[in-house]
């Protein structure tokens, strides 16, 4: 069966993105305005807002992006007077094949954690709303937990359970048998890492996407299913076919949070291998800390910043994109 | 140098180090380093010019307690106008910190900073030119490993502190009971006598993967090097015969024990490791057996050192000389009162007593006598005969930043190709020597 597309368009949350664009909320606004000029309370009201982003993140920012033209090191740090030298450092780095292979990872890093975000989290929000009250509230204690736990913490542990000779991971290993993990160093080989690390930001970032998920989930209104059932839908038909269409813009905004998340991942990578072993877990951010603070080049570190956060907004225009088109098709 | 020492904390933190981590920011803001550099904790000043504090940032293990009480009331006496205000930092991530505190406005007035890493800081033109109060400190009798990097031209950065190399510190009970009778004086008889004490509960050496100071002492044995330099750049060596050979060694010797193939003498703390009895030896500067016995007092009587013995009886095995500076950035308010503390911590009096209070060797040539009495400086002295240097590239401080050395042995003893890691390992060095 199919869904007509003005019950989907009616039931979503879709104010989330729609909000003032809808027609009926866009005639909302204009009569409570003040009718035919142009008020300057709203401006005012967010000048405090527009003036602290300005100072704490623009000002910032942009001192990255002149960093990036300029030849600055830690002679130009100490004693100031940087010169410019052009795309200098942009070239430097797009001819050194390092850059590239950080890049690739970075992507296929991206990639590997937001699927396996995306599907963990929803099966875990279909779960909740089958679930009976006690065993929810239960679950989502658990998932609330994990959220609320500081990620230095969680990481620290995690780097505990991983040590190679008290870790209690290796002792479960060894107790079922498998003696080759008797003091087996995870963190000395690459793919055993760069594995160990998607696990670990999978699970802190799950219990977010499952809750907002999961409150989703509740909005759907259950005559929806009802008459899919009716129909015959079951299963994955009807996840296809009502869950997921109804939820398309909660799904595209979980999608992209998680992407920015993962994308900027910083202190999991750091705390747990610095990047290592062999660079098997460098991803841009932690490749632009490495240039700044080890090598002290902030202008390359600057060049890599800037590279980065185009990047991900190219990866979020095609997500934009994408949804706006769905938008005017509907 | 990264860490002289490891140990439990035999020094008092004078004050609670709230510049750590001070960069634990995202990395987006890596390269905004240089705007949040300025936002140092402040030097007190009275105003009313009564009394001036000056900071002071000594590293982890650089003295005991009882040294510091003692030298600063003494120097708080002599210069009532002047208080001192120490801050112990930890070795670990210091080069972010001494580079953020130099960069900044507000500087701490006398950083202790490694002398593998002070060529970089004085090439940065952040630090204070003592040229002309060289020969005032006695600068002609100074020992050249401690006061070379500090040094460019006639321009001197660094004033030497002190010094230190690495020797085996052993259990002499554990090597009675072992049956051996005196301490082995080559590579063959050290493996013989390690492969006898390491049965039972007992390691034999306790040698952690990551002792990258240890591996580069068999490196140079070898004849090889971390590094060399062509012309005008420098190229990682680990991948020479001569280097592979020494990681080779190195495996050897760690198999006689349960040292960690992936963590560092520092982590766990090796002492620590050590004071708990059933160690037979660890490659420590001696200092580590003041340490071993103020944590477990049960030892006491008990530690002996040897140096670390080379291919022949003839010459120890070669070692790395560490040591320390005493750098004063240009940023300090209280330039006088600065100069006026490094002069009497690097001076002859409190050099003698800092000697003997850690077991260092003074920053003095002169001054050597006062380790006479002492049986691991003595076999330190011994050991120092063989004394090497890292590689002499300003650029050093960032391969120890982040170290490649240190994932390379670790792969090693995990079982990776040892060709294949040291190629890799090599490149990294290269490339941090090339500064990108």
């Amino acid at each position: 069966m199919t869904v007509p597309s003005e019950v989907a368009a009616r039931t979503t949350p879709h104010t989330v993105k729609r909000g003032a664009s809808s027609p009926r909320d866009r005639h909302r606004t204009r009569t409570n305005a003040p009718r035919g000029r142009t008020s300057f309370w709203p401006y005012l009201l967010v000048a405090p807002t527009v003036l602290l982003i300005g100072a704490v993140l623009g000002y910032p920012v942009v001192r990255n992006v002149v960093m990036s033209f300029q030849e600055f090191g830690l002679r130009e740090l100490v004693q100031g007077a940087p010169a410019f030298v052009g795309l200098a450092n942009y070239r430097e780095l797009f001819a050194d094949h390092v850059f590239w292979e950080v890049v690739v990872r970075t992507l296929a890093f991206t990639a590997v954690n937001v699927v396996l975000i995306m599907v963990l989290s929803t099966l875990v929000a279909l779960m909740l709303a089958r679930l009976g009250r006690v065993l929810r509230v239960a679950v989502m204690t658990g998932l609330v937990v994990v959220w609320a736990m500081p990620v230095i913490a969680a990481t620290t542990v995690w780097q505990w359970l991983f040590q190679s000779r008290f870790g209690v991971v290796n002792w479960v290993l060894v107790q079922l048998g498998l003696d080759q993990f008797q003091d087996y160093s995870w963190l000395a080989n690459g793919s055993a890492t760069f594995a160990l690390i998607v696990v670990l930001v999978v699970w802190q970032s799950v219990p977010f996407a499952a809750l907002t998920l999961y409150a989703g989930l509740t909005t759907v209104p259950a005559e929806l299913f009802e008459a899919a059932r009716i129909d015959g839908a079951a299963g994955w038909a009807l996840f296809r076919r009502i869950t997921f269409p109804v939820l398309r813009s909660l799904f595209g905004l979980i999608a992209s949070l998680e992407v920015i998340w993962v994308f900027k991942c910083f202190v999991q990578i750091w705390a747990i291998s610095e990047g290592g072993p062999n660079d098997a877990t460098t991803t841009l951010p932690v490749y632009a800390y490495q240039v700044a603070q080890t090598l002290n080049r902030y202008d390359l570190a600057g060049a890599v910043s800037v590279i980065t956060v185009v990047v991900l907004t190219i990866l979020l225009l095609v997500y934009f994109r994408q949804s706006l088109r769905q938008e005017t098709n509907r | 140098m990264q860490t002289l020492t490891s140990g439990p904390l035999v020094t008092k933190t004078y004050e609670v180090n709230v510049r750590k981590n001070r960069f634990a920011a995202s990395a987006l803001a890596a390269g905004l380093a240089a705007s949040l550099a300025a936002c140092s904790s402040g030097t007190s000043e009275d105003p009313s010019g009564e009394a001036t504090t000056i900071d002071v940032w000594l590293m982890r293990d650089s003295v005991t307690d009882a040294f510091l009480d003692e030298f600063v009331a003494d120097f708080e006496a002599d210069n009532p106008n002047t208080d001192v205000n120490v801050q112990i930092q930890e070795w670990d991530g210091i080069g972010q910190r001494v580079v953020s505190a130099i960069a900044s406005n507000d500087a701490p007035d006398v950083i202790e900073v490694g002398n593998t890493q002070v060529a970089q800081y004085a090439a940065s033109g952040g630090l204070t030119d003592l040229g002309d109060k060289v020969s005032e400190l006695g600068g002609a009798d100074w020992i050249p490993g401690l006061a070379e990097p500090g040094r460019i031209g006639d321009a001197q950065y660094g004033i030497p502190y002190y010094a230190a190399n690495r020797v085996v510190v052993y259990n002499t009970e554990l090597f009675e009971a072992a049956g051996i009778t005196g301490p082995p004086t080559t590579r063959d008889e050290w493996i013989a006598a390690t492969t006898t004490l390491n049965s039972g509960d007992v390691q034999g050496i306790y040698l952690p993967g990551q002792n990258w100071y240890a591996l580069a002492g068999f490196v140079w044995d070898e004849g090889g090097d971390l590094a060399v330099q062509d012309g005008e750049t420098w190229k990682g060596a680990l991948d020479t015969p001569e280097a592979l050979a020494g990681m080779d060694f190195y495996a050897q010797l760690q198999a006689l024990g349960k040292g960690p193939k992936d963590s560092d003498e520092a982590n766990p703390p090796q002492v620590d490791v050590f004071s708990a009895g059933d160690v037979a030896q660890i490659i420590a500067t001696p200092g580590a057996g003041r340490q071993i016995v103020e944590a477990n007092p049960e030892l006491e009587g008990k530690i002996g050192y040897f140096p670390v013995p080379g291919k022949t009886a003839d010459e120890p095995g070669a070692v790395f000389t560490g040591g320390s500076n005493l750098v004063i950035p240009v940023a300090t308010s209280h330039p006088d009162e600065a100069y006026t503390f490094v002069a009497a911590l690097a001076g002859d009096e409190w050099q003698e007593k800092l000697a003997v209070a850690m077991s260092y060797v003074p920053n003095k040539t002169t001054l050597a006598d006062v380790l006479a009495d002492d049986p691991g400086a003595a076999a330190m002295a011994i050991g120092a005969h063989n004394g090497h240097a890292t590689p002499n590239s300003p650029e050093w401080a960032a391969v120890e930043a982040n170290n490649p050395i240190k994932n390379y042995m670790t792969q090693v003893l995990t079982g990776a190709d040892p060709n294949e890691a040291a190629t890799t390992a090599s490149e990294a060095i290269t490339s941090a020597l090339s500064g990108g």
